[in-house]
């Protein structure tokens, strides 16, 4: 199976910019984040001592309607409880994370933005790390569809999530909680169960204790973990920019 | 008699200590921890600030049929929290849809393949008929022609943060956006209950053929009928919700406001008069029918209070999940504690981020097993596998008890 593709900062204008490819469900999204940012005339001041994040999600062909405010909600929660928001410099200020999709299937009006929502955090994500964001984990997300006969599938085309009795998204941090589940269609719990373990495997590999009590990630069916893949992003992009200073004699 | 009144103020004003409803505006989450976690001295239960114990709903009362004006409506309470919801039906001729007659050729050619397959195959139980009639393809009508239309609006002065008349806010936006995915997700109304049909009268001579033949001609007949059958229009139902008064947990009163007034719902008898090219409708209450809904979804939301204030942004050690499960919720000390809150109110809602929503369903109206239709969970990494078995568990509870009320009013 192909995994994602992420490049960091393409954009230079934004204080930080991720784009995001998926190959499975086609989906491509170009993220920037500014932060922080002064707010003009917050009236929604509740929490003057935290920052305000704000997420804007741009469909492919149309224009934002009510299923973009509440996939914009949805990632706002999650992402709002990693950022930390009281830092130095960040309190009274915004997070302006834009996602905008620039490829694949758009999504009509009442469908639901399951199969897209793991690359909108993978790159709300990237994008935040470009911008030297505090974060007080990092996290890998994924989408899976279970079909009539209980097959799992990872990361659903849209054909296949057209035809799957129930879809899940879910992210875990890097330490392994799970920070966000939505699921959708008709299920069980014992089939949750499954997806869930699924998920945990996708995204950080089947955990193997070695003799010393140490856990590591190893790779299985699924090919590399994501949050490997994430992470490796960061690394490839931190070494391309040290490179001067790295591969001076 | 002023002397008293001066005297009685002088001793009433040294007083330092604070009422409980200062202290709670004050000290909100200092308030609820106090009320959550008691000192063990006094042996007092750990209760919410409103008096509910954890996983407590508020109570929910429901009155259907209220608006005269609407083909069926309900009135939902749960605690403070007031959803009204009317349901109100409108015919769309399906020369008035652009893509019609484009999916129509496309259907045609599977739709008889699939009639005959039921009508030739006696062996399948009647449930199950139902069900293959429910896997038919025209079941797509309901999503692709838009004939489920739920609005929510907030702006009715149902809480001070919402201010009337102003446009739908991004929590009204994204409510009513829930609402629509939940009703295509669940499947809740059957899209032949929204078709208007036109039989035209059968001229043929074979007509007259096949009348006192055999069964099987009569099957082949009945096929032939059902060839010739047209959709005119259909029924396009819209689904306003108006939350009268807000103190919090709106979605859960709004889908069992939604749920409460499709069950009410009742359309008139419609035909497609060919002499006029119209859809008219009978008067008679009596030949009005009810929506044949599928299931009883029940949405029951949760919110997690954590007893560490800035556990989202101090610089603490956050355990690996491994070594969390662990750690049984008795053992939890200090700052880790915290409590999965059951049917948050406004006051609750405001100092918890993480959220559950789980919406069940059980089969065979009750007695089958539970279904999830929807779980959803978001804002913070506290509920687990663990925690969401037994939430999934306390809301097939709650299925039961809303089913109750929602029986009592039909």
């Amino acid at each position: 199976m192909v995994g994602p593709t992420a490049t960091l900062t393409p954009l230079s204008r934004a204080d930080g910019s991720a784009s995001y490819r998926c190959p499975s469900t086609g989906s491509n999204i170009l993220g920037s984040v500014n932060a922080p940012v002064e707010l003009p005339a917050r009236r929604d001041a509740l929490r003057p001592e935290d920052a305000t994040v704000e997420v804007f999600v741009k469909p492919g062909t149309a224009p934002g309607g009510v299923g973009e405010r509440y996939i914009e909600n949805v990632i706002k929660n999650m992402l709002a409880k990693l950022i930390l928001g009281r830092e130095k410099g960040y309190a009274r200020r915004g997070v302006v994370i834009t996602l905008a999709t620039i490829g694949g299937e758009s999504v009509g009006r009442g469908d639901s933005y399951l199969t897209l929502l793991p690359a909108l955090i993978h790159t709300a994500l990237l994008a935040l790390l470009s911008a030297a964001v505090p974060l007080s984990m990092t996290f890998s997300a994924t989408v899976l569809a279970v079909n009539a006969s209980g097959e799992i599938t990872r990361e659903p085309s849209e054909k296949e999530a057209a035809a799957a009795t129930s879809l899940h998204a879910l992210a875990f941090s890097s330490k392994g909680h799970l920070l966000l589940n939505e699921s959708q269609g008709a299920f069980d719990f014992d089939t949750w169960e499954k997806v869930h373990a699924r998920a945990l495997a996708i995204c950080h590999g089947t955990l193997t204790r070695t003799s010393d009590g140490d856990v590591a990630m190893a790779e299985d069916v699924d090919g590399q973990p994501l949050e490997g893949t994430v992470r490796e992003t960061v690394e490839d992009k931190l070494h391309q920019d040290y490179a001067w200073k790295t591969d001076a004699p | 008699m002023a002397q008293a009144a001066a005297s009685a103020a002088q001793s009433a004003a040294p007083s330092l200590s604070l009422p409980p409803s200062q202290f709670a505006r004050l000290q909100p989450h200092a308030y609820l921890l106090a009320h959550l976690s008691p000192p063990p001295a006094t042996n007092q239960p750990s209760i919410r600030a409103n008096g509910r114990a954890p996983s407590q709903f508020r109570v929910t009362s429901a009155n259907t049929g209220s608006l005269t004006h609407t083909n069926g409506s309900a009135v939902v309470r749960l605690g403070d929290t007031t959803a009204v919801c009317g349901v109100r039906a409108e015919i769309l001729h399906t020369e008035d849809i652009a893509s019609w007659s484009v999916s129509r050729s496309t259907e045609s050619s599977s739709a008889p393949t699939n009639k005959r397959r039921k009508l030739t195959d006696p062996t399948t139980k009647p449930n199950e008929r139902i069900d293959s009639k429910d896997e038919d393809d025209n079941e797509s009508h309901i999503q692709d022609f838009n004939l489920l239309v739920p609005n929510l609006s907030l702006s009715t002065g149902c809480a001070p943060g919402f201010i009337p008349g102003a446009p739908p806010s991004t929590l009204a936006q994204s409510l009513s956006h829930q609402i629509l995915t939940l009703l295509h997700s669940t499947r809740l109304v059957r899209a032949e209950d929204l078709r208007i049909w036109y039989q035209p009268p059968n001229l043929g001579p074979e007509d007259l053929e096949c009348h006192n033949e055999n069964e099987q001609m009569d099957v082949d007949a009945s096929q032939e009928d059902e060839k010739n059958k047209e959709i005119k229009a259909f029924w396009v139902l819209y689904i306003d919700v108006m939350i009268v008064s807000l103190a919090g947990n709106p979605f859960d009163a709004a889908w069992a406001a939604v749920l409460a007034a499709l069950r009410d719902t009742k359309l008139p008898r419609a035909w497609w008069d060919v002499d006029n090219e119209m859809v008219v409708c009978s008067d008679a209450v009596s030949e009005a029918r009810k929506l044949t809904l599928r299931g009883l979804p029940v949405s029951s939301s949760f919110c997690v209070f954590e007893a560490d204030a800035a556990s989202g942004w101090r610089a603490v050690v956050i355990p690996d999940a491994e070594e969390e499960k662990e750690l049984d919720d008795s053992a939890r000390k200090g700052n880790q504690r915290r409590w999965i809150l059951a049917d948050p109110d406004g006051y609750e809602e405001g100092l918890t981020q993480e959220r559950i929503c789980v919406v069940v369903d059980k089969e065979q109206g009750g007695k089958g097993k539970t279904v999830i239709q929807k779980l959803e969970k978001v804002g913070g990494w506290t509920a687990d596998a663990k925690e969401l078995k037994a939430l999934v568990d306390i809301s097939a509870q709650r299925w039961e008890d809303v089913r109750r009320i929602l029986n009592e009013q039909c």
